[in-house]
Order: structure tokens, then C-alpha cells, then sequence
């Protein structure tokens, strides 16, 4: 019994041609025991940054309140939107904190750094970073959306392109996890807006 | 004789005064005005900037109207730094709150916050206490739009129109007379400001480059909006109310 498949859940993170892409699975359970079909696991820090937590649930729900209280404040005293690989920093140092009584959550970061350059990174639950050039994955289905992102990601994906690509590789990596799946939800996003799409999946 | 009671801050003097917090207060009447008047459908915060030059980088942060967080601001008039050191801790006790509770913190509350950290300087740890008053413009899903003051002694109301620093009784007077209790507007509430500025304030002629003017409202998606006035927003406004230029009007 792992501490990091006690709820289950997983994440995939993708850069495409001025776009990013991050897609989470919704489901929630207590071991084998399903428990909800909408967890919410990626947060927004602005129309341009999102992130996702995977891993322990009550992690993932204490972290995304101190992410949303440090950047609150962040914009209140730099008067500025922070950028992505600024946050990245932050969440990992943040992590690091607790480096011997660890959060039990492995964070995906996406978005658009301020030339609309895209910007993708994954963090271990201690805040080492990963600046990963084509796509990031984390959560008890990692391996397998390891195996799908190999085999499905091209670079200079269009975001309709980069959403079709994002959506199977999470669809079918979730179908070989036991405790993944139970629906999912799609981010992309451009310099000028963020589509949201929830997908339809097997729900067993 | 007051001089042997004013050095300490943490004790009284035999008539049964803080001298240092009197002291501040007489700081604060140095500084540039600030007013405040709350409507039935928002907050208006107007300030005069007391530091002005043609030198001075205009687009820097804001001298006398801050953001504390999603649902409040505030105007300051006092010394500065000791305002800003102030603000931060506001802020902080505002994403505390919001972590803990996952709620906006009440405007009331964050007042106290602020007022229970200005009165420990006045009893313990023999520090002078903060030369500042504040003007909090917030909104809550308890109270709606308030408008609260609170001075270095850590002593803080609710207020309908107040003002603070320079010429700030001659204001409060003006108000007195012509805020109407019920029924007022945020445009009511802006032109009003505008009024009693014009005459109360130092300077012959207003000019966006000496005022801090915003207003705290409820936008069209039902969200807590603060707008900071531009330099143009301001010049149209004064504008409007036909006290542009002081000079143009033979009075």
C-alpha cells in the first residue's frame, strides 16, 4: 500500500504549436473503493497558467489553497501576473519545505510565458523539476500515458490537433488503471483563449 | 510637563493620555487628505497626493489607494513607509483567512485584524505606534458595501462619508451637509468627492497628476471590481463637474 495510490488519479501535461494542453482523469476513491466521478485536480492561476495535482487527495486540495493564497499575494505586491516558470519555482520550493514529512502530490504545470512561448514542467513530491520539451505525465497511470504521449506526440501540434492528441493519450492510459479514469477533463490553451472540454470515457 | 510622559508609549500621562499616539495623530493631520463615501451600490475613495514633481515616475504603484484583496481597498494618509509596512500584513491576514476558511475574509474583520496589531504598539513592547489612518472601502455577503476608519490608537467605526489627514474637519463639515442618507449613487458619490475636494484641498488647481480617485462596485458579472482611475478617467471626471481648471472659473 503506497501512500501515492491510496486515491488514485493522473495527469498529462503536452506543448503544441503556440498552445499547451493539460488533461486529468475525475475520478476520486479510497483504494479500490470509488467514491467520486469529479474530483477536481487542475486549477487555473490565471487565463494563461494552469497546473495539476496528483496523488494524495487531501494534498491536492491543501496545496491548491496555498498555491491560490501565495499567488494572491504575489499579484497584490509585484502588481504583475506571475509567470510560468516563476511559479514552477515556487511550487517547488514550497515542496521542498516539507522535504523530510513531504505533501504526497506530484504537481504538471502548463501554460504561455509572456512572448506566448509555450511552457510545460512536472515536479516529484519533494519540487525536483522536470522542463520537459514535449510532454509531462504524473499520477498512478504515469507509465502508461508515458507509453501513449511516445507513441501519439508530434511537435507543432495545432490546438484542435494538440486536444485530439491530449484526449486519447489520457482515454486510453487511464483504461489500463485500475484507479484512473471515471471520466476526464481537457485545458488548451492559446494567447487568446482556453477551451475546456470534458470527455466522455468508459466509466468503469 | 508633558515632556516627561511622552518618551514612553506604553504609559500614561497623569491627565490619562498617550502622548505618542496623540503625536501620531498630529502626523496624520500633516498629510494629504483622504476621503471616503460609501453608496448604495458601491465605494468611493478619493485621496490628494501629496508628493508630487514633474520628476516622479507617475506609472509606479499608487501613494494613497491600495488593493488589500479581491473585496477591499483602502486610502491611507500618514507616513508612508510605516502605511506600506501596514498593507502588508493586511494582505497577509486576508490569505490567511482565505486558506484557512476558503472564504473572503468579512470587511469588519480585517479591521479588527489591522486595529488589534496599530493597539498592541500602543501597550507593549515600547515602540512608537503607526502614524497612519486608514479608510477601508470593502464589500461582504454579510453586509454589503461598508466603509470603516481606523487610527493609530487602534480604534476603528463604520462610516457613511469620513475623511482623513489634511483639512480633514473642514471636509468632514462639508459632507455632514451634503451627503444624502439614503438613496445615493456610486455617480452621486463621485461627483460629491470631486466637490469637496475642490474646496478643501491645498492646491489651487486640480489636476489628475495630484489625485488618487477609485471606487470600489459590484461589475455585471456580480463580481467585487476595484477601478483605479487613470490620469484621463480623472481629468474627465473633474471635468464633468466643471473644476478643471480653478483658474477658468471667475469666481
Amino acid at each position: 500500500m503506497s501512500i501515492m495510490q491510496y486515491n488514485g488519479g493522473c495527469l498529462v501535461g503536452m506543448k503544441g504549436k503556440n498552445c499547451v494542453a493539460i488533461a486529468s482523469d475525475r475520478r476520486f476513491g479510497v483504494q479500490a473503493l470509488g467514491l467520486s466521478t469529479n474530483f477536481q485536480r487542475m486549477f487555473s492561476v490565471n487565463n494563461r497558467l494552469y497546473y495539476g495535482l496528483a496523488g494524495l487527495g487531501t494534498d491536492v486540495q491543501t496545496l491548491s489553497e496555498k498555491f491560490r493564497m501565495s499567488v494572491n499575494m504575489y499579484n497584490l505586491k509585484e502588481e504583475r501576473d506571475i509567470a510560468p516558470t516563476t511559479f514552477a519555482s515556487l511550487v517547488s520550493s514550497t515542496l521542498y519545505e516539507r522535504r523530510f514529512g513531504p505533501y504526497f502530490s506530484e504537481p504538471v504545470i502548463v501554460g504561455l510565458e509572456k512572448d506566448d512561448t509555450p511552457f510545460i514542467c512536472a515536479m516529484d513530491l519533494i519540487g525536483c523539476i522536470n522542463f520537459a520539451k514535449d510532454f509531462v505525465v504524473t499520477g498512478t497511470s504515469s507509465e502508461q500515458l508515458y507509453g501513449m504521449c511516445e507513441a501519439l506526440w508530434e511537435p507543432d501540434l495545432e490546438p484542435e490537433d494538440l486536444f485530439e492528441t491530449i484526449s486519447q493519450a489520457m482515454l486510453n492510459a487511464v483504461d489500463r488503471d485500475a484507479l484512473s479514469g471515471w471520466g476526464a477533463v481537457v485545458h488548451v490553451i492559446t494567447p487568446t483563449q482556453v477551451i475546456t472540454r470534458t470527455l466522455k470515457g468508459r466509466m468503469d | 510637563m508633558a515632556r516627561r510622559y511622552d518618551s514612553r508609549t506604553t504609559i500614561f500621562s497623569p491627565e490619562g493620555r498617550l502622548y505618542q499616539v496623540e503625536y501620531a495623530m498630529e502626523a496624520i493631520s500633516h498629510a494629504g487628505t483622504a476621503l471616503g463615501i460609501l453608496a448604495d451600490d458601491g465605494i468611493v475613495l478619493a485621496a490628494e497626493k501629496k508628493v508630487t514633481s514633474k520628476l516622479l515616475e507617475q506609472s509606479a504603484s499608487a501613494e494613497k489607494v491600495y488593493v488589500l484583496n479581491d473585496t477591499m481597498a483602502c486610502a491611507v494618509a500618514g507616513i508612508t513607509a510605516d502605511a506600506n509596512t501596514l498593507i502588508t500584513y493586511a494582505r497577509q491576514q486576508a490569505q490567511q483567512y482565505l486558506y484557512t476558511y476558503s472564504e473572503e475574509i468579512p470587511a469588519e474583520l480585517l479591521v479588527q485584524r489591522m486595529c488589534d496589531l496599530k493597539q498592541g504598539y500602543t501597550q507593549y513592547g515600547g515602540l512608537r505606534p503607526f502614524g497612519v489612518s486608514f479608510l477601508y472601502a470593502g464589500w461582504d455577503s454579510h453586509f454589503g458595501f461598508q466603509l470603516y476608519h481606523s487610527d493609530p490608537s487602534g480604534n476603528y467605526s463604520g462610516w457613511k462619508a469620513t475623511c482623513i489627514g489634511a483639512n480633514s474637519s473642514n471636509a468632514q463639515s462639508i459632507l455632514k451637509q451634503d451627503y444624502k442618507e439614503t438613496g445615493i449613487t456610486l455617480a452621486n458619490a463621485k461627483s460629491l468627492a470631486v466637490k469637496v475636494l475642490a474646496k478643501t484641498m491645498d492646491s489651487t488647481t486640480l489636476g489628475s497628476d495630484k489625485l488618487e480617485f477609485a471606487t470600489v462596485s459590484k461589475g455585471n458579472d456580480g463580481k467585487i471590481a476595484f477601478h483605479l482611475f487613470s490620469a484621463e478617467e480623472i481629468d474627465q471626471l473633474l471635468k464633468d463637474e466643471n473644476v478643471a481648471q480653478f483658474q477658468e472659473e471667475d469666481s
